[in-house]
């Protein structure tokens, strides 16, 4: 028998499971390149449909792109959290997952190593999106703006990734995939994600507000539209914290009851 | 002796499709001691997954009490888990990964650092002769290599209890021979092992004792050879292949003892009065009635015997073919 873990080897589990995670994007990069491109396509396919919306009155910019790329690092998290929620779902139907439930290791690092993996996986599909975004023309966001866009990308992806696994722990199916992918996708269609807030209808406004992907996109987008500033950055963190607890409680939550079901 | 896993009115329900409620385990009560290997019979769909799923905290009981190495299994699950080792029925490894990675995943899992994990990884790789495959991916391995990592995978933190569900269930002959081995080897090492099986031969040969399920009650439990004696007497094998002289037959057969269930192309199974080897009296009598007996033997219990005996049925009709030896 083995003694209690201590912090340390903790952290190095979960870096054994976050290196596992990544085993789907280093061993089979064919299946991962949808979820990578993604976020780029849209990005360049919404630029060239609807550019010269920019130069409508309300936008802070006269480019679409600075308007629209920020939304790929949203959409980004987005699927890279599903797609977590997804291949967890899949392991609990295979049994995999049923191994990890077997060892001693705290709950707290077998979730770690689930979200974690979605936060390091985010960074290429962001990256995709930076690089094409310079090539077609974006202007350079800053240093500071670049650091929010990949911290944003990861944290929102851990955010996505704790509620599907969440789900995928309630449903234990590869059936509840719609549910996973369609709440990241609901939550964007309800934002400002194509043209400023002033400029929705006034039903979309509303939720706009209380959505919290509202804020967190606002505090991408300041160093792209405009600069960054503490005003338009401290409501983005709060709606992250926000959906970090909330999300992290939601998961904790259904990996306690996975065993005393 | 200490029990080293206790089990009392273990119940676990779940929902029927038809919409009601079924106990897949019905109340079972057990105790395995230390150093015992314990086999668990039963055909499918008896209830032994669901029960090894509540013995290694994956299921929570119904209602009921167990304890596994001294540790109640609802309210001590983190104790329970440190102890024991585990080799469930239908748990995938990860094809993305080779044999070398997982058990070191493994390692990891329970708590054992960098240096050691890969120690312990290259020991149980030796130990299961996979040495050669370990920088394969998974997705590569044969069924017996799979189920031999698997194996390795619940002995890296040396566990005191072993729990395996139909660890051979699918494995070709010399594969199931090999872990026959191994799991004797273990258990001369001091492991106690908790294995389920549809195999009569399985529970024959590995098994110190061997609990009988069926439709998630314990019908009978005790050594082998004790359960095969409590059958007792022979039994008479008779085959009349006239359909017109099976009536007849049968109250002659019925007359000297009990009709059991005969196995598929036999057409009387008679379980012979405590004492009585001979069957000679018994063609004779079929012949003077008229009736022509066109094969006939003597068979020595078996496992399967008991489990007739027991639930009125075969365990299932390969196991039953298989299981009867004739006396010559
Ligand atoms: N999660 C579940 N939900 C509903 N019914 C279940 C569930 N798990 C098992 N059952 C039912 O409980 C009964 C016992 O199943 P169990 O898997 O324990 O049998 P088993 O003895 O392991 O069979 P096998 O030899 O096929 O593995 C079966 O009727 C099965 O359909
Ligand atoms: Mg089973």
């Amino acid at each position: 028998m083995i003694a209690k873990p201590s912090f340390i080897e903790n952290l190095q589990l979960v870096w054994a499971l976050v290196r596992r995670g990544l085993n789907e994007i280093l061993r089979v990069p064919g299946a991962s390149l949808p979820g990578v491109i993604a976020p780029t396509i849209f990005m360049l396919g919404t630029y060239s449909i609807f550019g010269k919306l920019a130069l409508l009155p309300g936008f802070d910019t006269s480019d679409y792109l600075d308007w629209i790329l920020p939304v790929g690092f949203v959409q980004a998290a987005a699927f890279t959290g599903a797609a977590t929620g997804v291949n967890l779902a899949r392991d609990i139907e295979s049994g995999w997952f049923d191994r990890m439930l077997l060892a001693p290791a705290p709950r707290w690092v077998v979730l770690a190593g689930l979200v974690c993996s979605a936060g390091i996986r985010v960074l290429m599909p962001s990256s995709l999106l930076i690089v094409i975004g310079m090539s077609v023309g974006l202007r350079w966001p800053g240093a500071t703006g670049l650091i929010i866009s990949f911290v944003t990308a990861a944290l929102l992806a851990a955010v996505m990734a704790f509620w599907s696994c969440g789900l995928a722990m309630k449903f234990r199916s590869q059936d509840a995939a719609p549910l996973m992918q369609s709440s990241g996708f609901m939550l964007m269609q309800l934002t400002a994600v194509y043209a400023p807030i002033a400029l929705l209808a006034p039903w979309l406004q509303t939720i706009a507000r209380v959505n919290p992907f509202t804020y967190v996109l606002d505090a991408v987008r300041q160093s792209y539209i405009s600069t960054i500033s503490w005003q338009d950055t401290w409501p983005g963190i709060v709606a992250m914290v926000g959906m970090l607890v909330a999300s992290a409680w939601f998961a904790v939550w259904r990996i306690r009851k996975m065993n005393t079901a | 002796m200490t029990p080293v896993i206790e089990v009392e009115q273990l119940v676990r329900e779940f929902k029927s499709p038809s919409g009601g409620s079924m106990q897949a385990v019905a109340g079972v009560d057990l105790a395995v001691n230390e150093g015992e290997v314990y086999g668990f019979l039963g055909p499918n769909g008896a209830g032994k997954t669901t029960l090894v799923r509540m013995l290694v905290t994956l299921l929570r009981p119904s209602s009921g009490t167990a304890r596994v190495a001294g540790f109640d299994i609802v309210n001590e699950p983190g104790s329970v888990r440190s102890a024991i080792g585990v080799t469930l029925q239908e748990a995938a490894l990860d094809p993305l990964m080779t044999g070398f990675e997982l058990l070191q995943l493994q390692a990891t899992l329970h708590g054992l650092r960098k240096g050691a994990a890969s120690a312990k990884a290259d020991e149980l790789l030796e130990r299961v002769d996979l040495v050669r495959a370990k920088d394969a991916r998974l997705g590569t391995y044969s069924g017996g290599m799979t189920r031999r990592l698997d194996l390795a995978m619940s002995l890296i933190h040396e566990p005191k209890v072993l729990f395996l569900d139909e660890p051979t269930t699918g494995l070709d002959p010399i594969s199931r021979k090999v872990l026959w081995d191994e799991v004797r080897a273990l258990n001369h090492e001091g492991t106690t092992v908790f294995l389920t099986t549809q195999y009569l031969e399985e529970a024959d040969a590995l098994a110190d004792r061997v609990g009988i399920i069926a439709d998630g009650k314990l019908v009978a439990e005790d050594t082998p050879e004790n359960l095969k004696a409590d059958i007792g007497a022979a039994r008479l094998e008779v085959t009349i292949n006239d359909p017109a002289s099976h009536a007849k037959a049968r109250e002659i057969l019925g007359g000297h003892g009990r009709l059991l269930k005969p196995r598929s192309g036999v057409s009387f199974f008679l379980q012979l009065p405590p004492g009585d080897t001979q069957l000679a009296p018994y063609v004779i009598e079929l012949d003077q009635a008229g009736v022509t007996v066109d094969r006939v033997d003597l068979v020595e219990p078996s496992l399967d015997d008991v489990f007739l005996l027991k639930t009125g049925h075969h365990l299932d009709a390969d196991a039953a073919d298989a299981a009867p030896t004739p006396v010559p």
